[in-house]
């Protein structure tokens, strides 16, 4: 039998497993958008990877949101999922969660639609992924003081080092992004000049 | 060699010219607005959407610019297309052992002109644009030829000229679309076909210059006179460009399944293999060759095609494994880079028949080269690598004594001499794709 304290616990535990998640999601988005690489796995498994975990993470994000409401410690409103500033405990540092929810279904959705829309309109819907990560940031560690000691303060000083440099990276890195025409030029003098081509 | 022509007289407006050429002028000069209107009298208008189309399928017109697709399934997809098409003349081959769409250009403008508002008023277009190589020769006389056009209130649709670079890809369907929007003109991936989703987003309707030109005479001659020449199954007449093994070629009217011997003279001019169909297309060995017509129905079973009508005899005194090197080499030059199969595949390919024309091959260079073969065909966004492959895989086929030979250090060509037409590629067109 699950008590109330089991739900709180569960939206806490979520909660971080999700920012570590989205942490992940964003960073392998940077690389498939720079065409890197992850050492062992071909491209298009960086891309099955970003795909995946943020599929994951949605699945945790879920169970954050649900567990949140569902118990009834803090009384937060069902309309608080979707509209922000709604639930009168921890008005602000929820609200902002509610924002992050928005921006990330939004992400979200329009990625499993792609097919069906232009890429510029999934394109800069995607973008909204870079603004949502800070929201994530300031709701996680506001909302609630299990971010601020012990291991989960490292992990989370972790998780937005390593976001914020695949970031400045993204924004640094100013080579096209698109395959250039001429590289298959490059690509046959190089293989010219091999004895054994493979 | 031009095209042979009777000496008759330039028929009058109105009356069927049985003959051929059909299309080229029959005296060779560039037929200009007033000779045109003459010989083949005003643009048959038909006075509303899709009445056209029921006599070109009767005619049973396919593509001219390789696929030889049916000409009146194409325009039926896109009046059938939801919103407003957009209707784009290809002028733009990229194929260099081809010759035939800028000497269309040139001579018979009208023609094509015709042949584009005939095909906006049949599928109900808004807008039409030609595309071109950007060669200030030819830009510069079909501006003046679309000028003159619309000072006499000819065209009911203005026709926008499009600049194509000078790459083999440029002509591809959807790097068209893509260099009419303003971009680079580099192939996309399909689906969404352009029919449907091209220009802008609009339904666009693609159709090589050669076809737009047989429409218009269609649309003055009727079904009945297109089907005067040719086979049952390919009716019509088609432009071919040779290259005898003598070297000397050019571009003839041919009726479609004329035999391929008689196009090039083979018992005058033997030949040790033709190559159908262009860069992309396929060789066929002279036994193979002798017995065949320039058709689809004898060349298909052999995994060859007419395609934009390239036939060129390979003389005896040379190497075909060396020339299908430097063919090979300009192909995958010529990728667009996009695709990882293309991009990593084409050059190895290229690098590896390379090293056997040099006869420095590795031991295992024939099945390197059929297992790289496997790996990028059919995996492009366009159909780039499966044409460079079936290109190879004739090459080896045919050619086996040849590459056996080199194989063994030697090689049987008295004559070093670059016998395919390869552009050279200018350095700065490397990069340059708008």
């Amino acid at each position: 039998m699950i008590t109330g304290t089991a739900f709180w616990y569960a939206s806490r535990a979520t909660g971080v497993v999700s920012l570590i998640l989205f942490s992940l999601v964003v960073v392998l988005g940077v690389l498939v958008n720079r065409q890197g690489r992850l050492p062992g796995l071909p491209r298009f498994a960086v891309t099955g990877l970003h795909r995946n975990l943020s599929l994951l993470a949605m699945a945790f994000l879920g169970i954050h949101v649900f567990t949140a409401i569902v118990d009834g410690y803090a009384h937060i409103p069902w309309l608080s999922a979707i509209v922000p500033f709604t639930s009168r405990y921890e008005r602000l540092w929820i609200g902002l969660g509610t924002v992050a929810v928005d921006l990330v279904v939004a992400v979200m959705a329009t990625s499993l639609l792609r097919e069906r829309l232009t890429t510029s309109v999934w394109r800069a819907v995607h973008w909204l992924s870079y603004a949502a990560y800070p929201v994530v940031v300031v709701h996680s560690i506001s909302a609630s003081k299990d971010l601020r000691s012990g291991w989960l303060l490292i992990l989370t000083m972790t998780t937005i080092f390593t976001v914020t440099t695949a970031m400045a990276y993204r924004i640094l890195d100013t080579r096209a992004a698109v395959p250039r025409p001429g590289l298959v030029h490059e690509k046959l003098v190089r293989a010219e000049q091999t004895r054994r081509l493979r | 060699m031009t095209a042979t022509t009777p000496d008759a007289a330039p028929s009058r407006a109105g009356a069927t010219p049985t003959l051929l050429p059909r299309l080229l002028p029959a005296n060779g000069q560039p037929m200009e607005l007033a000779t045109h209107l003459h010989v083949h009298g005003p643009t048959p208008y038909r006075g509303g959407p899709r009445m056209l189309i029921n006599t070109i399928e009767s005619a049973g017109l396919t593509g001219r610019g390789g696929a030889a697709f049916p000409t009146h399934r194409k325009l039926t997809a896109v009046a059938n297309a939801k919103g407003v098409p957009v209707v784009v003349g290809n002028g733009a081959e990229g194929e260099p052992a081809s010759g035939k769409d800028k000497l269309m250009l040139w001579s018979c403008p009208h023609l094509i002109l015709d042949g584009l508002q005939l095909e906006a008023e049949a599928v109900g277009a808004k807008a039409i644009h030609l595309y071109i190589h950007r060669e200030p020769k030819l830009v510069q006389r079909l501006t003046a030829v679309l000028a003159e056009r619309a000072a006499s209130d000819l065209d009911r649709l203005a026709v926008g000229l499009v600049t194509a670079p000078p790459r083999f890809l440029a002509g591809e369907e959807s790097a068209l679309a893509s260099r009419v929007e303003g971009g680079a003109a580099l192939p996309r991936f399909t689906p969404p076909r352009i029919f449907e989703h091209g220009v802008h987003g609009s339904p666009t309707l693609v159709q090589n210059v050669e076809t737009l030109a047989q429409l218009a005479l269609i649309a003055r001659y009727g079904a009945q006179w297109f089907r005067l020449v040719g086979t049952e199954a390919e009716p019509g007449s088609m432009l071919t460009t040779l290259q005898l093994a003598n070297g000397s070629g050019g571009v003839v009217e041919t009726p479609i399944g004329t035999a391929i011997t008689e196009l090039l003279r083979l018992t005058e001019y033997p030949a040790q293999a033709v190559l159908v169909g262009g860069y992309h297309g396929a060789w066929l060995s002279s036994e193979q060759a002798r017995h065949l017509t320039l058709s689809n129905a004898d060349l298909r079973p052999l995994g060859a095609a007419v395609g934009a009508g390239v036939l060129a005899a390979l003389p005896p005194d040379r190497c075909g494994i060396i020339e299908s090197a430097r063919v090979v080499r300009y192909l995958a030059l010529e990728s667009s880079g996009q695709c990882g199969p293309c991009l990593n595949g084409l050059p190895l390919i290229a690098a590896a028949l390379t090293q056997l024309a040099n006869r420095r091959s590795v031991p295992t260079a024939r099945a390197d080269l059929q297992r790289w073969s496997s790996l990028v065909e059919r995996r492009g966004a366009c159909h780039h690598p499966d044409g460079t492959v079936r290109f190879l895989r004739s090459a080896l086929a045919v050619f086996a004594e040849e590459v056996a030979l080199h194989e063994a250090g030697r090689c049987s060509a008295n004559s070093y001499q670059p016998f395919l037409p390869i552009p050279a590629t200018a350095p700065e067109h490397k990069h340059d794709w708008s």
